[in-house]
Parts: C-alpha cells; sequence; structure tokens
C-alpha cells in the first residue's frame, strides 16, 4: 500500500496506462483490420502452426483435385476413342459376315475389300490419337507414333547416346530380338575408363530396375539379352553415361506396355492410360492382334478366299470384346476418380472452416472490446488534460 | 537571567535555520524531475538549554541534518529487477525481430513456397513432357531456394547485429565503470570531511541501476561509504576506486561472434558466469535461439537437397539422360581453427561429401609434434564420441569421413590444437542447379528413359509425405510447421515475461517515489511553513531590536 502519492506517480502511472492501452487499442485495431485473430506466430503459436498445416494440406489437395480433372480428361478421351474403335469394328464385322456367306460374290468382295482400306487408316488413326502432344494408345513411349502401317518382323534400332555422355562413339547393334513384348534395353556405365575397364549394368524394364552385379564392358560385342548385343568402339567413358536401345517383337505395334499413372492422393496412384499393347495387341495383356486380323481380312476379300474371311470372324469378335473390356475399364476408372474428386473436394472444404475457426476474427466480439479500449483511453486523455489544473499552487496566494 | 543578547543570537539561528529549509525545499522542488533524485529533508534541532533554576532558556535552534529519503532495501531490490528486465527487455527486442521473418500469417513464406513446390512436381508428373511444367518448376524451386538463403541470412543478420549490439554493450558497461570510480571517490572524499555527499549518492543508485541492466551485479557498500561491485563467479568490477572493465574476443568456434572477457584475461571467456542483463539476454538469443532457428532451417534444407537430389538421380531427363543433382549439391566449408592452437598454417579441406545430414567434424589433436609424428583423433558429431587414434601421416592429408579431406602444410602441433570442419547443405547457400536453370529439359521427371510417364516427378512430390524430419516422426512441412510456432512460443514467452516484470517494475518504482520521490504539494506546504517561521523570527528580531534601542536610551535624559 502507497500511502505517499508524489507528482511523478501520478504522471508516470498515466505514462504507462496510456501506453499498454495504446498497445492493446492498436492489436484491436490490427485484427479488425486484417478480420483474422492471428496475425503473427505469438499471437496464438500453436494456431498458427496448424494453420499453416491446414494452408499446405488445402494446396496438396488443390493440386490432386487438378490431377483427377487432368487423368478424367485422357480417360474421357480414351474411351471416347475406344467406343469410336468398337463402331468401326462392328461395321466390319458385319461386311466381313456377309462377304463370308455363299450369296457374296468376287466382285463384291473386291469392293468390300476397297472399302476396308479407308476403314482400317481410319481405325489406325483413332488407334494413333493423341492428347496434347502424347500419344493416348504408346504406353509410356508418348512421344513414339503407336501403329505403323505395315507390319514388321522382329528389329531392334539403333542404339541411342543419351546427349550428356562423355562418351561419343557410335554404338552398333547385332542380333535378333526375341523378347515376346516391345522393350527399351538401357546400358548405364557404373564406373568410368575404357573398353575392358569401364563396368555397366543393364536394365530391360526402360530403365527402372537394373540386373546383376556391374559387368566390364568389353572390346567386341556386349550381350545384354533377349537377343541383342552392343558393340561400343574404343572411347572414353564416364560414370553414368547411358545408351538406350529400343527393340520391338514382330507386328504393327511401336509403344510399350507400361500403363501411366499419377498420385491423386496421398500413397494414391491410379494407372490413367490404355496401353496400345493390351487394347489392340495380341502380346502383353492383349488377346487379338486388331491390324493383323484387319489386314488378313482384306487379303482373304482381295483373294476371294471364303474360308479367309470366315477364318477372321471369331478373331474380329474377340477383337470387338477386347475394345469394349478397356471401354469398360476406362468407365471404371472414371467412377473411381469420380469418388476421389468428391472426397477431396469434401476435404478441401471441411479444411476451409478448420482455417477459419482458428483464423478468423470474430468480430462482434473484437469490436465491442475495441470501444471499450476507446473509452479507457478517452478516459486516460482526459485524466492527462486535468492532472495540471488540481495543485496547491491555485489556493496560496 | 535573560540576556538580551542572547535573544539576538537565538533569533538570528532561527532566520539561518528557516532559511536553510526554504533552500532545502526550493532544491527539492528545482529536482521534481530529476531522475533518480531523493528528496531532502531537514532536521531542525535546539540547541541545548541553559540555567538551572525557574529560569531555564532554550537556546536556540539549528539544522541538525539534511536528510536524504532513501531505503536502501528497496534499491536492492530495484537492482535485482533491473537486470531481469534489461535481460527479458533485450531477448524480447530481437525475437520480436526473429517473428518478422517467419510471420506467415498473410503467406508468400516457406511454407506456402514448399506447397507449390512439391505441387509444381505433381503437376509436372502428369505432364511430364511439358515445358510450361518444367520452367514452372524451375521459378518455384529458385524462388524456394532463394526464400530459405533469404530467410537465413536475415536470422544471420539479426546475429551479427546483436554482436554489434552486445560491443557496444560493453562499452557502455566500462564507460558506467569508470564513472562508478569517479562516485565512489566523490563519496568518499566528501564525507571523509564531514560533508553530504547526497548528490553523488543519488546519482552513484542511478549509476548502479544502469548496469545491472547490462549485467548482472552483486554489490555491497563498505564502511568508508565506496560501493563494490561484483558479478555472480566473484570477479570484481569495481572495488573503491579500482576498476576490472570487460572486453568482446572474436570466437573463430562461434562464427567469429563476440566472447565476452576481462580486459585482464582475455583468454577466459565469461559468457557462461552472465544468467541476467542485457548481455545474457542478448548472448542466449544469439547463441541458442537464433542459432537454434538457424540449425532446423539448415536441417530442412539438408534433408530437402539431399533428398529430392538422390530421387531426380533416379529418373531420366528428356534426353535420355540419368538426372543429376536438381539443387546444388552438399558443400564443404573452409576448415576453423580454434584461437589458442599452436599449430598456426592455413588448413585445407576439399573432397566432395558424401553424408547425407548436415555435419562438424571436429579433429583434435592428442599429442603434439610435426606431421608424421602428431597424432588425432576425430569426432563427427561435435565432441561427444570420438573415433580413435591414429597418426597425421607426412604427406599431411587425413580423411576425416565422409569424403572429407583435410590437408595440413608442415608446422608443429601441440596437444588439444583443435580443427574443425563443417559439412553438408545450409539454409543460406541453396540454390537450383544451374545446368537445370539453363535447361528445364534436364529435370528428370520420368522413371523411365522412354520419358513419357511423370513417376519421378510423383515420387520426388511423394517426398513432403515422407517423414523425414526430426529423427523419422515429422514431415519436412510439420517441421517447418512446428518451427514458426516454437518462434511464436518463444516471442509470447518472452512477452509474457516482460509485461509480468515491467508490472513489477513499476510498482518498486512507486514505491521508491513513495519514500525518495518529490511532492509539490508536501513541498509548498513546507514553504508556507518555513516562511511563516522565517517571518517570525524576523518579526523577533524587530522586537528586540526595539528593546535594545529602549535599553540604550534609557540613560538619557
Amino acid at each position: 500500500m502507497i500511502t505517499r502519492v508524489t507528482d511523478n506517480m501520478k504522471f508516470d502511472m498515466l505514462n504507462n496506462s496510456i501506453s499498454n492501452t495504446q498497445t492493446q487499442y492498436s492489436e484491436l485495431m490490427e485484427k479488425l483490420a486484417t478480420e483474422k485473430q492471428v496475425n503473427k506466430p505469438s499471437d496464438d503459436p500453436l494456431g498458427m502452426g496448424k494453420i499453416l498445416d491446414y494452408r499446405a494440406v488445402k494446396s496438396y489437395t488443390s493440386h490432386y483435385e487438378k490431377r483427377v480433372e487432368e487423368s478424367k480428361s485422357w480417360i474421357d478421351l480414351t474411351e471416347s476413342k475406344l467406343s469410336s474403335v468398337n463402331d468401326i469394328l462392328n461395321q466390319i464385322r458385319e461386311t466381313a459376315i456377309s462377304q463370308s456367306s455363299a450369296t457374296a460374290s468376287e466382285s463384291t468382295r473386291q469392293i468390300a475389300a476397297d472399302s476396308l482400306q479407308p476403314l482400317i487408316d481410319q481405325l489406325r488413326s483413332l488407334a494413333n490419337s493423341k492428347f496434347g502432344d502424347r500419344y493416348l494408345f504408346s504406353g509410356t513411349k508418348t512421344d513414339t507414333e503407336p501403329f505403323s502401317a505395315t507390319e514388321s518382323a522382329a528389329r531392334i534400332d539403333a542404339p541411342v547416346n543419351a546427349s550428356g555422355n562423355t562418351y561419343t562413339g557410335t554404338v552398333s547393334e547385332a542380333g535378333t530380338y526375341t523378347g515376346a513384348t516391345n522393350k527399351t534395353y538401357v546400358v548405364k556405365i557404373v564406373a568410368g575408363g575404357t573398353l575392358g575397364s569401364a563396368t555397366y549394368q543393364v536394365s530391360s524394364d526402360s530403365g527402372k530396375t537394373w540386373v546383376g552385379v556391374p559387368t566390364v564392358l568389353a572390346s567386341g560385342s556386349n550381350t545384354l539379352g533377349d537377343g541383342i548385343s552392343l558393340t561400343f568402339p574404343p572411347g572414353t567413358f564416364a560414370a553414368n553415361d547411358s545408351f538406350s536401345v529400343n527393340a520391338y517383337a514382330p507386328g504393327y505395334y511401336n509403344g510399350n506396355g507400361e500403363e501411366l499413372s499419377v498420385e491423386v492422393g496421398k500413397d494414391v496412384a491410379i494407372n490413367y492410360s490404355i496401353t496400345g499393347e493390351a487394347a489392340f495387341t495380341a502380346r502383353g495383356s492383349g488377346t487379338v492382334d486388331i491390324f493383323k486380323t484387319l489386314n488378313d481380312l482384306k487379303t482373304a476379300l482381295q483373294n476371294n478366299d471364303a474360308e479367309g474371311i470366315r477364318n477372321q470372324l471369331d478373331p474380329l469378335q474377340e477383337a470387338g470384346d477386347q475394345i469394349t473390356r478397356y471401354t469398360a475399364k476406362c468407365g471404371t476408372r472414371v467412377n473411381s476418380l469420380d469418388i476421389s474428386d468428391t472426397v477431396l473436394k469434401d476435404l478441401d472444404t471441411r479444411l476451409t472452416g478448420l482455417t477459419s475457426n482458428i483464423e478468423d476474427a470474430d468480430v462482434v466480439a473484437l469490436m465491442t472490446a475495441f470501444k471499450m479500449k476507446e473509452i479507457a483511453l478517452q478516459a486516460c486523455y482526459e485524466m492527462a488534460g486535468n492532472l495540471g489544473n488540481i495543485s496547491i499552487i491555485n489556493f496560496i496566494k | 537571567m535573560g540576556d538580551i543578547g542572547r535573544v539576538l543570537n537565538t533569533t538570528k539561528e532561527a532566520i539561518l535555520s528557516h532559511l536553510t529549509a526554504l533552500n532545502v525545499t526550493g532544491s527539492n522542488v528545482a529536482n521534481v524531475n530529476t531522475p533518480g533524485y531523493s528528496r531532502l529533508r531537514p532536521a531542525f534541532g535546539s540547541i541545548g538549554v541553559i540555567g538551572s533554576s525557574t529560569n531555564d532558556v532554550q537556546l536556540g535552534v539549528k539544522i541538525v541534518e539534511i536528510e536524504r529519503l532513501y531505503d536502501k532495501y528497496l534499491e536492492v531490490q530495484l537492482v535485482q529487477q533491473e537486470q531481469d528486465t534489461g535481460n527479458n527487455q533485450a531477448r524480447m527486442d530481437l525475437l520480436n525481430n526473429v517473428e518478422g521473418i517467419f510471420n506467415e500469417s498473410t503467406g508468400g513464406g516457406i511454407n506456402d513456397l514448399l506447397s507449390q513446390f512439391w505441387g509444381a512436381w505433381s503437376q509436372l508428373s502428369s505432364n511430364p513432357s511439358g515445358t510450361a511444367e518444367r520452367d514452372n518448376l524451375v521459378s518455384i524451386s529458385q524462388s524456394l531456394a532463394s526464400m530459405f538463403s533469404q530467410k537465413a541470412n536475415d536470422l544471420i543478420n539479426i546475429q551479427s547485429d546483436t554482436n554489434a549490439a552486445i560491443s557496444d554493450s560493453v562499452t557502455e558497461l566500462n564507460k558506467y565503470l569508470d564513472e562508478m570510480v569517479d562516485l565512489n571517490n566523490k563519496v568518499v572524499q566528501t564525507e571523509i570531511s564531514g560533508g553530504s555527499a547526497a548528490s553523488s549518492r543519488d546519482q552513484r543508485a542511478e549509476l548502479l541501476r544502469k548496469i545491472s541492466q547490462i549485467i548482472d551485479v552483486n554489490y555491497y557498500e563498505e564502511s568508508n561509504g565506496s560501493l563494490n561491485i561484483f558479478i555472480s563467479n566473484g570477479k570484481s568490477l569495481v572495488e573503491g576506486t579500482n576498476v576490472w572493465k570487460l572486453d568482446v574476443k572474436t570466437n573463430p568456434e562461434n562464427s567469429n561472434y563476440y566472447d565476452i572477457v576481462f580486459e585482464d584475461t582475455p583468454d577466459e571467456a565469461i559468457n557462461e558466469r552472465l544468467t541476467s542483463g542485457k548481455l545474457a539476454g542478448m548472448l542466449d538469443v544469439r547463441d541458442t535461439k537464433i542459432s537454434g532457428y538457424l540449425n532446423d532451417l539448415d536441417q530442412m534444407a539438408s534433408t530437402i537437397v539431399t533428398n529430392v537430389n538422390t530421387q531426380h538421380r533416379s529418373g531420366y531427363d528428356l534426353n535420355k539422360n540419368i538426372g543429376g543433382d536438381f539443387f546444388s549439391p552438399a558443400r564443404i566449408e573452409s576448415p576453423v581453427v580454434a584461437s589458442g592452437n599452436t599449430y598456426a598454417a592455413t588448413v585445407a579441406a576439399d573432397g566432395t561429401y558424401t553424408g547425407t545430414t548436415n555435419k562438424t567434424y571436429t579433429v583434435k589433436i592428442v599429442t603434439g609434434g610435426a606431421l608424421g609424428a602428431a597424432t588425432y583423433k576425430v569426432s563427427s558429431d561435435g565432441g561427444t564420441t570420438w573415433g580413435a587414434v591414429q597418426t597425421i601421416p607426412v604427406g599431411g592429408t587425413i580423411t576425416p569421413g565422409d569424403g572429407i579431406n583435410l590437408t595440413f602444410p608442415p608446422d608443429t602441433f601441440a596437444t588439444n590444437d583443435v580443427f574443425s570442419v563443417k559439412a553438408g547443405c545450409f539454409a543460406k547457400d541453396m540454390q537450383v542447379n544451374s545446368t537445370i536453370v539453363d535447361d528445364a529439359g534436364k529435370i528428370a521427371a520420368s522413371a523411365t528413359v522412354n520419358n513419357g510417364d511423370g513417376d519421378n516427378a510423383g515420387s520426388i512430390n511423394a517426398i513432403k509425405d515422407s517423414l523425414l524430419m526430426g529423427g523419422g516422426i515429422s514431415s519436412i512441412d510439420n517441421f517447418y510447421q512446428s518451427l514458426v510456432a516454437s518462434v511464436g512460443n518463444d516471442v509470447a514467452d518472452a512477452k509474457r515475461i516482460l509485461d509480468h516484470q515491467t508490472a513489477v517494475m513499476n510498482q518498486l518504482e512507486s514505491q521508491k517515489e513513495a519514500v525518495s520521490g518529490v511532492s509539490i504539494d508536501e513541498e509548498m506546504l513546507n514553504l508556507i511553513k518555513y516562511q511563516a517561521g522565517y517571518n517570525a523570527a524576523a518579526r523577533m528580531c524587530g522586537v528586540v531590536n526595539q528593546m535594545m534601542d529602549v535599553l540604550i536610551n534609557l540613560g538619557k535624559e
């Protein structure tokens, strides 16, 4: 208890009160102006941490939503292309059935054969459709046109030096490809050096996994597998120099059997592409080679070969089934993406709510507090104005 | 027996005493706004009694003492409180600056950029050949990297500003210590000759409070009136008229920041001895708080760089190359030589750092000698555990670990010479690899050489969900969010403590004012009182004068 009050005490007290009130007043003003409860970490340290967390998750959610949208567009396009393919296949099948009957003649078959070619071309163009600048049906080789017009035998492309390689020699390939599906072999230099000292590893799945221990690079031919061997002219290799070789099984297909996938949630990846291998060839998970069937049909029609035409009826049926199966698969994927989309949108709404609970100011409560501070401040000023008025000096003559 | 001369003398004393009293009142009024001024009070005392019978007469009055109203126990509390308030005020001011760096309430900080960074990888994963996606990723990664280095540099700036402020405070303190010696001298000299050193004592009390704002001190007053001040380890700052000044000395083992030392023992840092006051607050913020935040940022930067680079190296770019480093990889900093070392040649560090976290390798000489004879041991955890003792080869190059090479030119080592080298990815150096910046096609978005898939970009995006921080308990994002929360907590704590201490301080100040402060009302009343006394005495003087006249004229006709 203070019994003796001096002038300094009065002024100091007033000074402190005014500065405290001013501080609180301006804090309230900031909250009112931003309409936010938390304007700096120390306002609510835990809340700030949560706000940042919610903001980050919200940002990821919006990205996942975009991925869902993009994959859906891809699948929608795939579905529509496949259903057009199906329409054409039905049309061809009708022609084939009618031309396989005894009523058909050589001339009708000739006409049918002539009209078949544009349909095959149309079908090939559907199978070579793009989404933006990426081919829909070439697996992960999205920059390679998946289907050629003519059938080719098993073949091995010239090896490609990666652009950043130290080694600049022209690598030559040899052998006959014996693989069942199209593959890309990759040779990676593990330890640099020259022929006879540099070591390498081989991948048969486009460079995802590496088989075996590093082997010394021989000056003659080096066997990769599936009948492929490479010969390197002398030169110096650096670690991580890489060479890739595309090898193709016989047929029309130039893509590969790997589906494209994207993450649409934490640990939730979906495959959104259908490979040409599965939908149009008899390799990999496919059962019937559609282009071969159509070309065989065309040959049979041209040759007026009723037996040959009939032989293609079952494969044509299977081709239709194969396409329908993948059209249905598209539908299933869209459904599951729709579910993901709903979950993500729901999460987004809830995050907005949660953030708002912590971050947003209760304007009514703030306004009330603000008014109270205003009154306190006014009282302080009033006091300050009158402090000098009352003094014993006024009463001493 | 009455004596008219005595009456006149009494009157004179009354006039003079009241004049003195008025003088004291005047000086109280004059010093109403002087900080540290303790009000004075004249103590009137009667001068003896004469006579032995019924005619006893008071002889007169004098000012026995001019009392300085002062509570020394309150002063002790005030000095103590000044230390704590000074300490927390310094912490609060600095942490407020730090909070500004981590304030992300409006977005646009590391948290936002991190989300955008991971988002850009996600975007690239769905269209790995897209040029726009690649360019976007490069620009966001550059923003993220420069945001990391900017925040780290901001923190380092606050550290070095604090460092400069520490040096300034030491200079200020030394000036106060000199003044303290002066005042001690004045008090002792004045009081030895029986004078009143009230004003010097007031100044000294005020000075003591200024000193204790800077450093925590204990003090006692000697019988001759001089004040002795010493710090918590018992070492004196001021003893009578002797002074031991402080100094600052750069410490190479602490980023060349200042240690606080005594001028006469420059090799003995007393940082740990300071527990309160502004200096201790600044040292704590510089060496513990900000260092801690910086370390957290470095850990994050290191985790992002290491993990993104590792994943990036397992993918393929648009030109079928195996991916390189996405961010500039870890580096080895220049070795730091401890200040007390005997070995004086310049040590060089090189090599390619292969560690996955930031480390400081410490090399300690076990037995001294030349190259080929001296032995050493190595610690990679800042000196907690040590490896086997080995001999430094004649060539002078040793390999402490993780691909670091240290080369010592010929010179002689002494036992306990210490060298340390820091290696890793630090927030302040974070940047996107220049090859990626030059050619966004070098981003290894695909897991296969055919580069149609975005699986590697997807895997990099998934790094955000891995629990890579804090020993596998939190994701990079969450780690940063906790960092912001802990900065907020530190500031809120400092603010709360400071508010409390300010309140206590105000209370103590009021109590001190109640004892020592000047009240105008009181002084005005005293003025009236003393004026009345003076007037009465003067009137008395007139009366005695008339009586003298009567007496002198008594013999006349």
